[in-house]
């Protein structure tokens, strides 16, 4: 299997949107409507962040994971307002993060929150030009195929996890003994009411890295789903992306572009169908490659 | 058994809408009728949110924007969403910082009416 061929079946009409916006060099906002749908901030045709209420945003991954104490987090917001600075470049002046470390965390979160939009469903998008409004935004932006590639990759991971971020509520596992603290900490908030996007808030970590960690526990025997502790079968997963619509593009057809922003923003994309994978993709594993995010030390 | 369908409809709130970690309903006198809060103390939260409401709703006629639709509270660790019921109770929603506020405001209506049926 290519990776192109992946995108085309996985990422779904996220995608074209975001290589239309990157060809166009479009700069403001693409609003995702579906579930969880989101916002898309963009620049010069790159992601700078992304607003969804199904992944974590910047502010969440640095508070909630302490990383940055809400003293120092509230100073620094009012510290830039109040000169009209960037936020991000007030809280490295200050101390509070390095540059280096910012930059990776949104990054990720980028990746995390296109991940999410991408998992869900997608019933239309509209592009709004305008400046760019997020709180902390990617300097340089990602890249969008970089972005596509990424979020391809980790969705043929989610086939294969027994897990989904906004479906099935975790509990841990009657006599669970964790093996580390992230284990520990995930036990005491796996209480049956929490989603592993639910979890994911709770511990300010991305929702893919909390997925691959929840995975890795369920498949321990640390964890169950709230529907299996009552005695259902976990048969009933089913992968909650979004496929493209109409006629897929016969493999190896790029889809079509517009350099006319106006014209994206014209757009309006039939409600997206959720459909299970092909079983195939079932068997797919992450290989060679170690999965981290900020909240994770290496 | 109005209990459990009270119950059934905080429940199927949740579900519906990304990032609500707990529902209560309580009296206008500020004392619970039914609660799923995952954690907080139900009846400080149904008396503090009966008094919110009140406060809310003569804040709005104060401010003369006619009637209340929400008391909405956001802090830097989450949300609490205050909705009236009827002229008797009050609906109180706790969310993370990522829940779904236009999703709720769609959503939650359906509910309060559901809610208000249900208490009669």
């Amino acid at each position: 299997m290519n990776i192109a061929m992946s995108e085309n079946d996985l990422v779904g009409p996220l995608r074209e949107a975001l290589v239309v916006a990157a060809v166009a060099g479009m700069s403001g906002t693409l609003r995702v409507t579906g579930d969880p749908g989101g916002t898309i901030h963009l620049a010069n045709g790159r992601v700078a962040g992304i607003e969804t209420p199904g992944a974590p945003g910047p502010e969440v991954l640095l508070l909630r994971s302490r990383r940055v104490s809400e003293p120092a987090w509230d100073a620094g917001f009012a510290a830039a307002a109040a000169a009209g600075v960037p936020l991000g470049a007030e809280l490295v002046k200050r101390g509070i993060i390095g540059s280096g470390e910012l930059e990776a965390l949104l990054c990720t979160a980028v990746a995390d929150s296109m991940f999410v939009l991408a998992s869900g469903t997608v019933d239309d998008y509209r592009a709004e030009q305008g400046p760019v409004d997020f709180v902390l935004p990617l300097d340089a932006g990602a890249e969008a195929d970089w972005l596509l590639t990424e979020t391809a990759r980790r969705l043929q991971v989610l086939a294969s996890l027994p897990v989904r971020p906004d479906r099935g509520r975790i509990v841990a596992a009657s006599g669970a003994e964790p093996l580390d603290l992230r284990q520990g900490e995930i036990l005491a908030l796996a209480d049956g009411r929490r989603t592993a996007r639910d979890l994911a808030f709770a511990l300010g970590r991305g929702v893919y890295a909390t997925l691959l960690q929840l995975a890795r526990m369920y498949e321990a025997g640390l964890l169950v789903t709230a529907a299996e502790r009552a005695g259902f079968q976990p048969g009933g997963w089913k992968l909650g992306h979004s496929a493209p619509s109409g006629t897929p593009a016969p493999a190896g057809e790029l889809p079509r572009r517009s350099k006319d922003p106006a014209a994206l923003a014209r757009r309006v994309v039939p409600r997206g169908r959720s459909r299970d994978l092909p079983a195939s993709l079932g068997l797919l594993r992450p290989r060679g490659r170690r999965d981290v995010d900020p909240g994770e030390t290496p | 058994m109005t209990e459990d369908k009270l119950l059934a409809e905080m429940q199927a709130l949740r579900d519906r809408v990304a990032g609500i970690t707990g529902t209560a309903v309580a009296s206008r006198d500020g004392l619970i009728i039914r609660e799923d809060t995952g954690g907080p103390d139900p009846d400080n939260l149904a008396a503090l949110a009966a008094t919110a409401l009140a406060l809310a709703q003569r804040l709005a006629t104060e401010a003369g924007q006619g009637t209340l639709r929400e008391a909405a509270i956001r802090s830097s660790g989450g949300h609490v969403a205050i909705y009236a019921v009827g002229a008797t109770a009050v609906l109180v929603l706790l969310g993370d910082e990522g829940l779904d506020i236009a999703r709720l405001h769609r959503e939650s209506r359906a509910t309060v009416d559901s809610i208000e049926k249900l208490l009669g």
